[in-house]
C-alpha cells in the first residue's frame, strides 16, 4: 500500500512542471484614486481610441471621485449616464485589424493571471531583428503596441511605461470590480461581528453544557 | 394568553406534540462530535441559496442576448447586489464543501448501514438534484465556460441508445446550447431548490424515526441520549458561527478565487474556450468521464461513479457495527478513497496529456475497486476482528442484532404482521 501512495506522490510532484508559454510579471494593482486617475488618463489617451469600457459610464467616474469638470470634459455632449464608448466603429475596426478590439471592463478578470497578465501583455511587445513587432505574452494579437514598448530603449523611458502600464491596469482593475473597496471595507466589520458572536457563541455553548457533565 | 393561544391551537394543529417530539425531547447522543454539525449547515445554505438566489432573479434576466449584462448590472448598478450574487456562486462552493463533508462523515462512522439505509437513499437523492440545479446555475451568467459547459454535458446524452441525438435536441429546446436552454435552465434552477426542500423534509422525518448515529457505532443506552435543545441547537449555531467566519472571508476577500477567467467574456458559440474545466465540485467526475476511453463507457463510469455511494449499505458486508473507528481497515480504506478523490480532482482541473490520462486511469480503477472490494475486505475484516477479539459492548450489540434477526425472521414466516 505504502507503495502505491509514494508512487502517486511522485507522479503528482513531477505534474507541476507544465509548458510555461511565457511567464508573467507579477504585480499587484494601486487602489489609491491618484494612481486609477492617473491610469484613467493614460487609457483614454493610448487605448480608448479603439476600446470601449461599456459597463463604465462618466456617472461612474463622478462616483469614483474624479473631478465634475474632467468629467465632463471627457463626455462632451454625452449624457452623464453614457458607458465610454470607443472612438472606433465595429466596421472600421473589422476592416483595420480584422476583429472588433474586445471590451476592457472585465479585461483584468477575463484572463489567467488578471491584472499580472495585462501588465505583462502591454509591455510584452518587442521588435525582432528584421523590424517585425510582436508580443511574447499573447503572440497571435493585433493590438499594434499601443504603449510604444517595442521602440523605447531608454531605461528612463522604460521604467516610465511601466509606470504607465501600471496605472492603467490598476484603473482596469477597478473598471472590472468596482465594489471592491466598499466590499474589504465591509468585510472586516462583518468578520469582526462574526467573531465576537462566534465566542459568545461558544461561552453560551459551554454555560449549556457544563450543567451537563454533573451527573 | 400565550397558553391560550397555544391551547387553541394544539386542539387543531400539533403544535406543542411536534416542538416535543421533535426538538424539546428529541433524543439526541451526546456523544456526537462537531462532524456531526454539517447536517444543519447544510440546511442552512440551502436557506441561504434560496434567499439570495430570489432576489437575483429580480434582477436577472434569462435571455441570451441580456444575461451577461443583468449579471454585470447585478454586480455594479443593483444595491448590494454584488454581495447578493457573491453569497450566491460562493454559497454554491460551500454547499458542495459541506454536503461532502457529511457524506465523508457518513462513509466514516458507517451512518448507512442499517437502519438508516433510507436516509442514504435520499439524501443520494438530494445530491443529485443539488448537482443538477448547480450545472443549470452555472449556465445562467452565460460566459463562455457557462456555454461551452452546458454544451459539453448536454452533448453526453448523446450517448442513449435510439434516441440519443433527439433527447440532446430535446435537453437543448435546440440544435445548440442557445436562448431556449438558457430559458428553460432558469426555470429549472428555480424549481429544483424548492424540490430540494422537499426531499430535505423526507430526510428528516427519516432521521427522527431512526435517530442520529454517533462516533461509537454503537446504538446508545436511552441514559446517553439528550435533548436536541437546548444542547444541540446551541451546538450547531456555534458551529454555524464557525462556517459564516470561512464562507465570509471568502465571499468578502476571495470571492473570484472560484470563478473561471473565461466565464467573464460572453458566451461566444463560434469559439471553443482553450480548455473546458467544470466547477471544483465536479472534477473528480469530469477525471472519471475522461478516464474512459470510449464515449459510453466514459458517462456510463461518470454515472455510475456518482451512484456508487447508494450501493454502500448493500456492500458493506460486516456484522461488526459502527464505523471506522471500531474497523481498522474500513478507516485506511476512507482514507485512501479520499486521498483518491483529490487525486482524481487534481487531474480533472488539468488538460489531458500522457501523464494525467496514466493517473487518472489508475485513481479511476482505484475509485470503482475501492467499492467493489468492499463487501470482500468488510467479511474479512469480520473475521480478522473476531479472531483477535471483540470488546464486551460489540459482542453484546452484535448477539442482540442477531436475535431480533432470527426473531423478526421467525415472525415473517408465521405470518404475523405485527
Amino acid at each position: 500500500m505504502k507503495k502505491i501512495i509514494v508512487l502517486l506522490i511522485l507522479c503528482c510532484s513531477s505534474l507541476q512542471v507544465w509548458p510555461e508559454e511565457a511567464t508573467l510579471q507579477n504585480i499587484k494593482v494601486d487602489t489609491d484614486l491618484p494612481a486609477i486617475e492617473r491610469g484613467m488618463d493614460d487609457l483614454m489617451n493610448n487605448c480608448h481610441t479603439c476600446h470601449t469600457l461599456k459597463y463604465i459610464s462618466y456617472l461612474d467616474l463622478l462616483k469614483l471621485g474624479i473631478d465634475k469638470k474632467k468629467v465632463d470634459l471627457m463626455r462632451g455632449d454625452q449624457p452623464l449616464a453614457a458607458p465610454l464608448a470607443g472612438l472606433l466603429s465595429d466596421e472600421a475596426a473589422m476592416q483595420m485589424f480584422g476583429l472588433v478590439p474586445p471590451d476592457l471592463s472585465l479585461m483584468t478578470k477575463a484572463r489567467e493571471g488578471g491584472p499580472s497578465y495585462v501588465y505583462s501583455y502591454l509591455l510584452g511587445y518587442y521588435n525582432t531583428p528584421d523590424g517585425v513587432t510582436h508580443n511574447r505574452i499573447f503572440p497571435a494579437t493585433k493590438m499594434p503596441d499601443p504603449l510604444g514598448v517595442s521602440t523605447a530603449t531608454d531605461p528612463a523611458k522604460r521604467e516610465e511605461l511601466k509606470k504607465t502600464a501600471h496605472d492603467i491596469v490598476s484603473f482596469l482593475a477597478w473598471a472590472s470590480d468596482p465594489h471592491s473597496a466598499e466590499r474589504h471595507r465591509l468585510g472586516y466589520y462583518v468578520i469582526g461581528y462574526l467573531l465576537i458572536l462566534t465566542a459568545l457563541l461558544y461561552a453560551v455553548k459551554n454555560r449549556i453544557w457544563s450543567g451537563l457533565k454533573k451527573h | 394568553m400565550k397558553n391560550r393561544v397555544i391551547g387553541w391551537i394544539d386542539q387543531r394543529f400539533p403544535l406543542s406534540s411536534f416542538v416535543k417530539h421533535d426538538l424539546t425531547e428529541y433524543p439526541t447522543p451526546r456523544n456526537l462530535s462537531y462532524w456531526w454539525n454539517f447536517g444543519f449547515l447544510a440546511g442552512f445554505v440551502l436557506v441561504l441559496q434560496v434567499a439570495t438566489g430570489i432576489f437575483l432573479a429580480m434582477h436577472y434576466r434569462a435571455d441570451a442576448a441580456l444575461s451577461f449584462d443583468s449579471v454585470q448590472h447585478i454586480m455594479r448598478d443593483v444595491n448590494y447586489g454584488w454581495l447578493l450574487r457573491f453569497m450566491h456562486a460562493t454559497g454554491a462552493s460551500a454547499f458542495f464543501m459541506v454536503i461532502y463533508i457529511h457524506m465523508a462523515r457518513t462513509l466514516y462512522y458507517g451512518s448507512y448501514r442499517a437502519p438508516r439505509e433510507l436516509m442514504w437513499w435520499t439524501g443520494q437523492g438530494l445530491l443529485l438534484m443539488l448537482m443538477a440545479t448547480a450545472f443549470m446555475g452555472y449556465l445562467l451568467p452565460w460566459g463562455q465556460m457557462s456555454y461551452w459547459g452546458a454544451t459539453v454535458i448536454t452533448n453526453l446524452f448523446k450517448v442513449t441508445p435510439y434516441f440519443g441525438d433527439q433527447i440532446v435536441t430535446w435537453l437543448r429546446g435546440d440544435y445548440s446550447v442557445s436562448d431556449a436552454t438558457l430559458t428553460r435552465f432558469f426555470s429549472l434552477h428555480y424549481l429544483l431548490p424548492f424540490l430540494i426542500i422537499g426531499g430535505v423534509v423526507v430526510h428528516l422525518v427519516a432521521l427522527h424515526t431512526v435517530k442520529s448515529s454517533n462516533p461509537s457505532g454503537i446504538d446508545l443506552a436511552a441514559k446517553d441520549n439528550i435533548p436536541f435543545h437546548p444542547y444541540f441547537t446551541s451546538k450547531d449555531l456555534f458551529g454555524l458561527g464557525l462556517f459564516l467566519i470561512v464562507y465570509c472571508i471568502f465571499v468578502f476577500f476571495f470571492p473570484n478565487m472560484l470563478m473561471d477567467p473565461a466565464n467573464f467574456i460572453p458566451a461566444n458559440p463560434m469559439q471553443t474556450p482553450a480548455e473546458i474545466v467544470p466547477e471544483w465540485y465536479f472534477l473528480p467526475f469530469y477525471a472519471i468521464l475522461r478516464s474512459v476511453p470510449n464515449m459510453v463507457g466514459g458517462v456510463v463510469a461518470m454515472g455510475l461513479s456518482v451512484m456508487m455511494f447508494a450501493f454502500m449499505p448493500f456492500l458493506d458486508r460486516s456484522r461488526i457495527p459502527g464505523g471506522a473507528s471500531n474497523r481498522p481497515m474500513v478507516k485506511l480504506g476512507f482514507y485512501l478513497f479520499i486521498l483518491n478523490m483529490l487525486v482524481l480532482g487534481y487531474v480533472g482541473a488539468h488538460p489531458v496529456s500522457e501523464r494525467t490520462l496514466l493517473i487518472g486511469h489508475i485513481a479511476t480503477i482505484f475509485y470503482f475497486g475501492s467499492f467493489f472490494l468492499i463487501p470482500f475486505i468488510s467479511k474479512a475484516e469480520e473475521r480478522w476482528l473476531i479472531k483477535r477479539g471483540l470488546s464486551p459492548e460489540l459482542k453484546e450489540l452484535m448477539e442482540r442484532e442477531a436475535r431480533e434477526k432470527t426473531q423478526s425472521q421467525a415472525r415473517r414466516r408465521s405470518g404475523d404482521a405485527k
